[in-house]
């Protein structure tokens, strides 16, 4: 057993036990130290779970003065104008860094080496409006993210010269391909349809052929309603 | 016929394992409830649900066995009621907002605040990994029994348990909790 496997079976559950497992404990010091790290997380987790969370029922309806409501509302029209003023203005190369920006801020998204379900994939995808003609046994990560604005579907591509990360960007719309180096990370954002795609590796990776295989297959279903 | 003292007689019996049962079942409504507000963040919700739940269970009380598993059996019917109302109402999606609304009398009774934090971490997990989580923790489900019910592998159960705790624990590593 190897410390990635070891610390996947620990860390889903810290009291998880097995041949292999302890074999491995007996002589990795720093997946010892991760299970009581992971047992000493969990007395915590049970901890707070005993008690039921404190979340109100129903939402308090607070008595205000109608200039409170009106000056709220003036300031959430002012907000949401300028709000859009600069998202217009915004440069384009801003797009890449706030791709960089969300892929580092899931960095256990690039740990997965096991294959998601079709149906984890299926709702990703579907929650953004977005159809993808890819194998899903090449998928080890697919999560709905919020990012501008809009759930985009964050998947995790596992290929031979390591794991490549691909946002699908149904509202971001792109002129021409953008390559960028940020953050440890390459990456290419190329417009695909009236949205865009950005493929991100750590250090080099197939960024170029992942980019073009996706713009094929690739393509834009009826948006969901949102809640 | 029927003898109308063997008739009195079952009728008691019937009566006493309705009553044994019905205790048992509000014996165990405190950890439904528990449980049920920690999946729907929303009390009232809860309660509605853990409402449906034992409704559900008492018309198919038949079908539990042992007393002793009667825990479980419960959580499961509470689990499948909440994914049914989720489905219905998308729950996660009304109550995003108000689960990182933490009320004022929480956190001054907070002794621990990272204990706090943790709570606000977990309320605030998704649910495809606070609802395994809950399962495997609260409800002290296997992987195996979560696959089952969740309509996963073992490997997917797992994989969002190991996702769960790495979020809570970067979250607590950033507030600087020590475990």
């Amino acid at each position: 057993m190897i410390c990635e496997d070891a610390r996947l079976a620990i860390g889903a559950d810290p009291e998880a036990a097995g041949g292999e497992l302890e074999e491995h404990l007996r002589g990795c010091d720093a997946c010892r130290a991760f299970q009581d790290e992971m047992r000493s997380l969990d007395a915590d987790i049970r901890r707070a779970l005993a008690e039921p969370p404190d979340v109100r029922s129903v939402p308090a309806r607070r008595v205000t003065r109608p200039w409170r409501e009106y000056a709220l509302a003036a300031g959430v029209v002012l907000a949401v104008a300028a709000a859009t003023l600069v998202w217009l203005l915004r440069p384009t190369d801003s797009l890449a860094r706030d791709v960089v920006a969300h892929v580092r801020a899931e960095p256990d998204s690039w740990l997965s080496t096991i294959n998601v379900s079709a149906g984890s994939i299926d709702h990703a995808l579907k929650s953004s409006g977005v159809g993808l003609d890819l194998a899903s046994d090449k998928i080890v990560y697919a999560q709905s993210c919020w990012f501008h604005g809009h759930y985009v579907p964050h998947l995790v591509v596992q290929t031979t010269q390591g794991p490549v990360t691909v946002l699908i960007l149904r509202h971001e719309h792109v002129k021409a391909r953008d390559e960028f180096r940020e953050g440890g990370m390459t990456g290419v954002i190329v417009p695909a349809g009236d949205g865009s795609i950005a493929v991100l590796a750590r250090g080099r990776g197939p960024v170029p052929a992942i980019a073009a295989e996706l713009r094929q297959e690739v393509h834009w279903l009826p948006e969901p309603a949102t809640h | 016929m029927q003898s109308p003292v063997s008739s009195i007689g079952e009728r008691l019996r019937a009566a006493d394992a309705r009553a044994s049962l019905t205790a048992l079942f509000e014996s165990l409504r405190p950890d439904l409830l528990r449980f049920a507000q920690w999946l729907a963040r929303d009390r009232s919700i809860a309660e509605d649900i853990v409402q449906e739940a034992l409704l559900r269970a008492w018309r198919s009380r038949d079908a539990l066995k042992e007393p002793a598993a009667a825990r479980a059996w419960l959580l499961t019917i509470v689990r499948r009621e909440h994914a049914r109302l989720y489905e219905r109402k998308r729950l996660e999606l009304v109550c995003l907002d108000e689960a990182a609304d933490i009320p004022d009398h929480a956190a001054a009774t907070a002794a621990d605040s990272s204990l706090l934090t943790l709570r606000v971490g977990i309320m605030k997990l998704p649910l495809e990994y606070r609802e395994p989580l809950v399962m495997q923790v609260l409800g002290g489900f296997s992987t195996e029994e979560i696959a089952r019910e969740l309509g996963l592998t073992s490997t997917a159960v797992l994989t969002r348990l190991f996702r769960a705790r790495h979020k809570l624990r970067a979250l607590c590593g950033a507030s600087g909790q020590t475990a």
